[in-house]
């Protein structure tokens, strides 16, 4: 109930965060010296075939004006054709958000199993004759960034010891069951466990690369925020009551330190959708990244703006996710 | 048979390479069913004591000597699962602070059954039946309610009862409590002590009782140890020791305590504080001799020894203890010379909105409060935690902006915040906050730190300096601190340039919230008698907001105790305490 309501103040503000994030787009891009109508015509068009072209986009009226236009037709689901691709922007975003959003969910997944994992060892190891290795090991870790691993895998798995697919979502050869556009979702529901495990050694190159890169931020802080928490009485109190070491890191300390690596996590999970760009471009992976790359190139206003959109709407959702989250967690920030 | 024996228990610590012991060469013993009370001030290594037990001392300190046995077994040399497996069912623990030392992401279900379960008890429904008897046992009512509350939703009063039920949830033969009452308010601290008391005597639990207050201590204790320095230097039945002291330092603690009823006297102020660790270690002979009033050269070869029988002191000069006495005058008050009020508060109110725009909560934080305070005079505001004392205090100073009311300070209107109204509060008023440790910037030099004032009012650095050099030699601290940053500062030093600060342009009143407290008596001491000589010089007047009511008695004219957000009663201190009218004031004096 506090959770709905909670989710629900969140989504009265997205409202208002959406326009000003809709407006920033439409202006930006109108004013790129960029002829969105000469770039949808042949070559070889007359001035007159442009004009007529640029009237019927609405080219030639006021800026207010288009936008409202713009913003009317964005409303009811028509977000443009895309000059490059000759299609619907809105389906081609639609197509290539569920592959992004699978990857950045999985890499998120191996961030926080690594991070939190590691945040604990990295922990334990304090003050012992170990701690500087694993210190090493982390800053090695964080400073090399995601493309870096991904050449480094392709290179390893996929070329040396060719054990591992690196291009695309499935094997050559296999059809998309196209229900959802989540392909681990979309093969299940199909009943075609083949489709998932391709799906699945497609996705785990790329989330590795991406989660290697983001998992370490993640120990520093569950491992600052537990030497924090150990300060606290209640762990004093807990081993007063002779509850046992594995206990009070797991049960007691834990679920205190892991609020301020939650915040984190989520501003991290926000970042992975930009952060994907890269290693979608490198391992050849059909998302937002890849038609992102190509839609700049080409000046393809219309599924710039889509992506910019949408990701705005992924960013806004993944806030309310984690507030709601914080809220379970942290019954201190309950009305009473 | 005692349950609990400590023989030449010692705990150091390494500084530098050199060995540093905090107790030393310890010996207590506690017998089953009886309570001994630790008494000292901080730094005398009473909370170090209930540490050994648990064998959980703070990293770099450990048992270097000496032995601490739990009926009969060794709990240092203990194997740890051993220890673990006493912990909580045999020893327990009622810790200072109750609200932190609750898991707060817990429920108190989850953690009195995580308690149970320790206890060896395997099934859930056993576990919450147990969990509510062990509430019910500490008089608290809708205990299957309690259960699935938070510990934020509690008040810290009940906090400690939950603390206290599961400390005795077990029957434990000992409990080591560690000042259980000192963060709570007074009229809790005398029902939590009762209670305490009710459940030591129903199970015959030998209590180690470890505290800073004396008064406490011979209320409850049937012996007492007087720490000072990391070891005994006084002990026996608390009755005979409190009642005839015979080692100089509790004598001189007695006499640094304001009495809450008698005449008023003046306090004794023991010169400084007691040495840090690093000091004490390369003392010789007595530790307490560079402040003691007794001390000649006799005392400075070697310790003395702990002698007698069932009372015991560690004094060459013992038998001329009870000839220390406090000064025997006590500072006047300077007689009011104008009778114009300097600050007339009318009616004044401040009500916070919480909840949603829909179901909106006010909290009445003060209600229609109504005072005077005349140049010169010292006016207490009394009160427990929540009851809007500290609102009161900020509302004054201008910190708050009033709901209603209005404030009149030196005869101008300051309750609408206009830049003329904070001039002319900035020039008359000055506040002194509770904590010096958060009141003042860790990154500057006590010289700026006390000439803030000046510095915004546009002086040059050489007014400054000589300003700041004053103003320390008054607070009685060395000259040397101006070019000290508030770290290097000890608790009573730091609260002297915190209150330095305040005085720098010499206001006409000071606002003084909660300042002695969590001080050390004899430090305590020492501030009211600053208090007491700057008063006589500068004839300031003071709004001293403090929980405490002996220190209110001893240095306050007049006292407003306020209750829920209302002064409930107001009236000249000695009036009101001898007959108080109202039913509040009556339980506040009860409890204290």
């Amino acid at each position: 109930m506090i959770l709905l309501a909670a989710l629900g103040r969140r989504l009265v503000t997205a409202v208002p965060i959406l326009f000003v994030v809709s407006m920033l787009l439409f202006a930006a891009l109108r004013v790129l010296p960029v002829d969105p109508a000469a770039m949808s015509m042949p070559p070889n068009a007359t001035k007159d075939e442009i004009e007529a072209a640029r009237r019927e986009m609405g080219l030639d009226r006021p800026l207010p004006e288009q936008y409202v236009l713009w913003l009317g037709r964005a409303a009811r689901g028509d977000f443009g054709r895309s000059i490059h691709h000759r299609r619907d922007a809105g389906k081609l975003v639609a197509e290539a958000l569920p592959g992004t959003i699978e990857l950045a969910m999985a890499a998120m997944v191996v961030a926080s199993g690594l991070g939190l994992g590691g945040g604990l060892l990295l922990f334990m190891l304090r003050g012992r004759r170990m701690e500087p290795v694993a210190e090493t090991a982390t800053t090695l870790m964080m400073s090399v960034p995601e493309f870096l691993w991904a050449l480094l895998f392709i290179f390893v798995f996929g070329v040396a010891l060719q054990a591992m697919p690196f291009t695309g979502r499935l094997d050559p050869g296999m059809k998309l069951p196209g229900i959802t556009g989540f392909l681990l979702l979309d093969s299940v529901l199909a009943g075609r466990p083949d489709i998932l495990w391709s799906a699945m050694v497609h996705l785990l190159l790329p989330a590795v690369a991406l989660g290697l890169a983001f998992a370490p931020p993640i120990m520093r802080v569950l491992r600052a925020s537990l030497i924090d928490t150990y300060h606290e009485d209640y762990i004093r109190q807990a081993r007063l009551r002779g509850i046992s070491e594995g206990r009070i890191l797991l049960r007691h300390a834990l679920k205190n330190a892991i609020l301020p690596t939650l915040t984190l996590m989520g501003v991290q999970f926000g970042f992975l959708f930009g952060g994907s760009l890269l290693v979608e471009v490198i391992y050849s992976f059909p998302g937002m990244g890849n038609l992102m790359v190509d839609a700049v190139r080409n000046a393809d206003l219309p599924i710039i703006q889509v992506v910019g959109l949408a990701y705005c709407v992924v960013v806004l959702v993944i806030n309310s996710l984690v507030d709601g989250l914080y809220l379970v967690l942290n019954p201190r920030l309950r009305p009473r | 048979m005692s349950l609990l024996v400590a023989r030449r228990l010692t705990v150091a610590t390494r500084i530098g390479g050199t060995i540093v012991p905090v107790i030393r060469g310890l010996d207590i013993a506690l017998a089953p069913g009886k309570v001994l009370g630790l008494v000292g001030e901080s730094g005398a290594g009473k909370s170090m004591i209930g540490r050994s037990i648990a064998q959980l001392l703070p990293p770099g300190f450990g048992v270097t000597g000496g032995t601490l046995e739990f009926d009969g077994k060794d709990l240092v040399r203990m194997p740890t699962n051993a220890r673990r497996s006493l912990l909580g069912r045999d020893i327990a623990f009622i810790p200072q602070e109750p609200l932190s030392a609750l898991n707060p992401v817990l429920t108190i279900g989850d953690q009195m059954a995580e308690h149970f379960t320790h206890l060896g008890v395997r099934s859930q429904p056993q576990r919450l039946a147990r969990a509510v008897t062990a509430l019910e046992a500490v008089h608290l009512r809708d205990a299957a309610d309690l259960l699935t509350r938070y510990p934020h939703q509690l008040s810290g009063g009940m906090c400690q009862r939950v603390l206290i039920a599961m400390a005795f949830a077990s029957r434990p033969r000992l409990v080591v409590a560690d000042e259980p009452t000192t963060a709570l308010d007074v009229t809790v601290q005398a029902r939590i002590v009762s209670l305490m008391a009710e459940l030591q005597r129903r199970d015959g639990t030998a209590v180690l009782f470890i505290t800073h207050d004396l008064r406490l201590a011979g209320r409850i204790c049937d012996d007492v140890a007087v720490l000072y320095g990391g070891a005994v230097v006084e002990q026996g039945p608390a009755r005979v020791v409190l009642e005839t002291p015979r080692h100089p330092y509790t004598r001189c603690l007695q006499l640094a305590n304001p009495a809450l009823s008698g005449p008023r006297r003046a306090l004794y102020a023991l010169p400084d504080q007691m040495p840090g660790l690093q000091a004490l270690a390369n003392l010789h002979g007595c530790h307490f001799a560079p402040r003691c009033p007794l001390a000649g050269p006799e005392c400075r070869v070697t310790p003395p020894p702990l002698s007698g029988n069932a009372r015991q002191v560690a004094c060459l000069h013992s038998p001329l203890t009870a000839g220390i006495m406090s000064p025997v005058t006590l500072p006047r008050p300077p007689t009011a010379v104008a009778a114009d009020a300097l600050l007339t508060v009318r009616g004044l109110a401040k009500t916070y909105r919480t909840g949603t725009f829909f179901r909106r909560r006010d909290t009445h934080a003060v209600v229609a409060a109504s005072f005077d305070i005349t140049p010169g005079q010292f006016v207490a505001v009394v009160g427990e935690s929540g009851s809007g004392k500290s609102t009161l205090g900020r509302l004054v100073m201008g910190l708050e902006r009033p709901t209603a009311g209005s404030i009149l300070l030196a005869g101008q209107e300051v309750t609408r915040s206009s830049e003329a109204a904070r001039r002319h509060r900035i020039r008359t008023a000055q506040m002194v906050f509770q904590d010096p440790q958060s009141a003042l910037n860790p990154r500057r030099r006590v010289a700026d730190i006390v000439t803030a004032a000046l510095a915004a009012a546009g002086s040059d650095k050489a007014t400054r300096a000589r300003r700041a050099g004053e103003l320390l030699a008054e607070m009685g601290l060395a000259p040397e601190i101006a070019a000290r940053t508030p770290a290097q500062l000890s608790g009573g030093q730091r609260q002297r340039v915190n209150i330095a600060r305040a005085l720098c342009i010499l206001p006409q009143l000071l606002v003084a919230d909660e300042i002695v407290s969590g001080l050390d008596v004899s430090v305590q001491a020492q501030l009211l008698a600053l208090l007491q000589r700057l008063r006589q010089e500068h004839a300031f007047a003071m709004l001293f907001i403090s929980h405490d009511l002996s220190v209110v008695r001893h240095l306050c004219d007049r006292v407003l105790v306020m209750y829920r957000g209302q002064i409930v009663e107001q009236g000249a201190t000695e009036d009101v305490f001898a007959y108080p009218a109202h039913a509040y004031t009556k339980a506040l004096l009860a409890a204290a």
